[in-house]
């Protein structure tokens, strides 16, 4: 006799009812018994672990430790040419980092919603609020009337000194003799500005008085290279599938790990959209994954690879014996 | 009937009439110690809110400044390891049993989106965190909002906005799809057992 | 940075060590995690929950 597979359909059918046997259950039991469980297993895990709690970095600390990469970052970002000044939406409409895939452009489509003028908000407007100080402030508007050819030859020029410029014992930055205009005066005043803890407020100041967005900030320091050498020394870097760790050996965030193999497999790692890339390829395997249940093939692998027999092998000892449930259709019983 | 009061009242009783709410009794095949994972799944998840609640009643501040703060960030952590730790679990215990079967596709679904929206509301506790693991994140995970165009209303850089989402709008999403993911289970029921043979005689009767 | 009021018996705040091979790098704490996730749920399908019996034989 020729057996035949059941179909999808008469398993489904089968699932519907179940006329077999109960046993008592106390399911509010259960479930407080498994808040008590689990409460103490995170109570445990406290007193063994603790949390981590690295303290976060600020302009002061980073203007103080990282002179001259402080000094580097304000000139980028008073030259244009800083990650966030080039970025492209949503703080500005330049285009260095604006991924798309294929015609699909989001980032674009979706527009300069924070907008941020790097010169202005980093350096120009910060340098300006600074009281009584006459001379920088002639110097500031030097710089805003020379023209820009006249201005981009002072930062180039300032830029090419930092490379071989070093810190002295008072935190200033020394860099050989040469015509740099006002950007000297310039990042000198805002280094100073910047190590007194002035540019942590000032970068947080708007119209309103409280304050809960760190844009500015944050965007700031990320143009430096402060928060990435903290980061590769706490193993967070995307090259060390950083995006699934935590600081110190602390577990980490697993669940992450498929998110973060995307950034580390050709062709995607070196693809210029690797972030839009890998969010979509997620965002289409998590459609996939929602709609398991629908997908031929992969919903059939529970019966072909059956572990099934492990965890029901109590019923099918006792009470299957290879049967289907009660209450299956007819026709999946054996001649 | 054109009340909705009524309706609704007549619509729960029927989907849900309380011996289906709160059975006494479960189907004698349910022995195997892997359907303890989803009760494990929702105690982490009170766990979780609990100690969450009191970080939210002291403040964002609090627990950089005393000890017992930093007590609670800690259950707060670790439960939430502990919540991916038994759900993902639950979640193959129940690709391996196909628990999808016998119109259960919802259960599923309500199931896999909610761990797909607590994915994102752990990812805004990170960036909750106001120490330099949360600058950190929060000036990486900027690059993956942006480059799908989410930047431009969801800025991680913000942490009002991220603190926001994280103790309200991602938690109420998350506790009302597990809601409904219980309330699915408790309509539908736990799914019997595979046949233990994946075919059967074919016989003329038999064919589909 | 704050510790807990019973202080961590074991320090996790040191540098971190890594599982590294070809282009799989994993922090082993997190290899800890996902290998504990396995065994558990090997031994959960070899286990009983508590209170169930094996049903009897109603043939």
């Amino acid at each position: 006799m020729s057996s035949r597979r059941l179909s999808n359909s008469e398993l489904n059918e089968a699932a519907k009812h179940y006329d077999g046997p109960y046993r008592p259950y106390d399911i509010v039991k259960e479930v407080c018994v498994a808040v008590g469980v689990v409460a103490l297993i995170a109570v445990v895990l406290t007193i063994l672990f603790s949390s981590p709690d690295l303290s976060p970095s600020t302009i002061a600390s980073w203007s103080r430790t990282m002179p001259v990469d402080f000094v580097t970052t304000a000139v980028s970002e008073l030259d244009g040419t800083s990650e966030t000044a080039t970025y492209g939406p949503p703080y500005n409409h330049e285009s260095a980092y604006v991924q798309h895939i294929w015609f699909i452009n989001l980032q674009k489509w979706l527009g300069v919603s924070h907008p941020i003028n790097a010169p202005y908000a980093f350096v120009i407007q910060p340098l300006r609020m600074i009281p009584d100080n006459l001379a920088l402030q002639r110097e500031v508007g030097a710089y805003k009337h020379a023209q820009v050819k006249t201005q981009n030859a002072w930062t180039t020029a300032y830029s090419n000194a930092l490379a071989k410029a070093g810190a002295r014992a008072n935190g200033q930055v020394s860099v050989p003799a040469g015509n740099y205009g006002p950007v000297a005066p310039m990042m000198s005043a805002l280094l100073a500005l910047a190590q007194s803890g002035g540019l942590d407020g000032d970068l947080l100041t708007s119209s309103q008085f409280y304050q809960t967005d760190y844009t500015k900030p944050l965007l700031f320091m990320a143009d430096g290279g402060l928060l990435a050498a903290r980061a590769q020394q706490q193993g967070l870097l995307g090259t060390q599938w950083g995006m699934m760790n935590e600081t110190g050996s602390y577990p980490g965030q697993v669940w992450l790990w498929l998110y973060t193999l995307g950034y580390q497999v050709s062709p995607l790692s070196t693809s210029s959209n690797v972030d839009a890339l890998v969010m979509a390829i997620m965002g289409v395997l998590s459609l996939g994954f929602i709609t398991i249940p629908f997908l031929p093939g992969i919903r059939s692998i529970p019966r072909r690879i059956p572990v099934y027999k492990l965890i029901w092998r109590d019923y099918y000892a006792a009470d299957g014996g290879g049967e289907p449930p009660p209450s299956s259709p007819e026709s999946s019983q054996p001649a | 009937m054109s009340s909705w009061t009524a309706r609704a009242r007549e619509f729960g009783l029927r989907n849900l009439p309380p011996e289906k709410l709160l059975p006494d009794s479960q189907p004698a095949y349910m022995t195997s110690a892997i359907y303890l994972f989803g009760a494990l799944t929702i105690g982490a998840l009170v766990t979780i809110i609990a100690s969450g609640t009191i970080l939210a009643l002291k403040g964002p501040t609090w627990w950089h400044v005393a000890s017992i703060g930093h007590s609670f960030n800690s259950i707060h952590l670790w439960s939430v390891e502990l919540f991916f730790f038994f759900m993902v679990i639950h979640l193959w215990g129940k690709f391996w049993m196909a628990a999808w079967r016998g119109g259960r596709a919802r259960v599923w679904m309500t199931g896999a989106v909610t761990f797909l929206v607590a994915v994102p509301c752990a990812f805004t506790g990170y960036i909750s965190q106001q120490n330099f693991d949360s600058q950190w994140i929060a000036t990486q995970g900027k690059d993956g909002m942006n480059s799908l165009g989410v930047g431009a209303f969801f800025n991680v850089l913000n942490f009002g906005q991220m603190y926001s989402y994280h103790i309200l709008l991602l938690p109420i999403a998350v506790v009302a799809l597990v809601s409904l993911h219980i309330l699915l289970v408790r309509r539908h029921g736990i799914v019997p057992p595979l046949p233990f043979s994946d075919s059967v005689a074919a016989t003329a009767e038999s064919k589909p | 940075m704050l510790r807990s009021p019973m202080a961590s018996l074991i320090n996790l705040n040191g540098r971190a060590s890594y599982i590294h091979w070809h282009f799989f790098l994993m922090s082993v704490s997190n290899f800890i995690v996902i290998v504990l996730m396995l065994i558990v749920f090997a031994v959960a399908l070899f286990l009983r929950a508590p209170g169930a019996k094996r049903p009897k034989d109603n043939k």
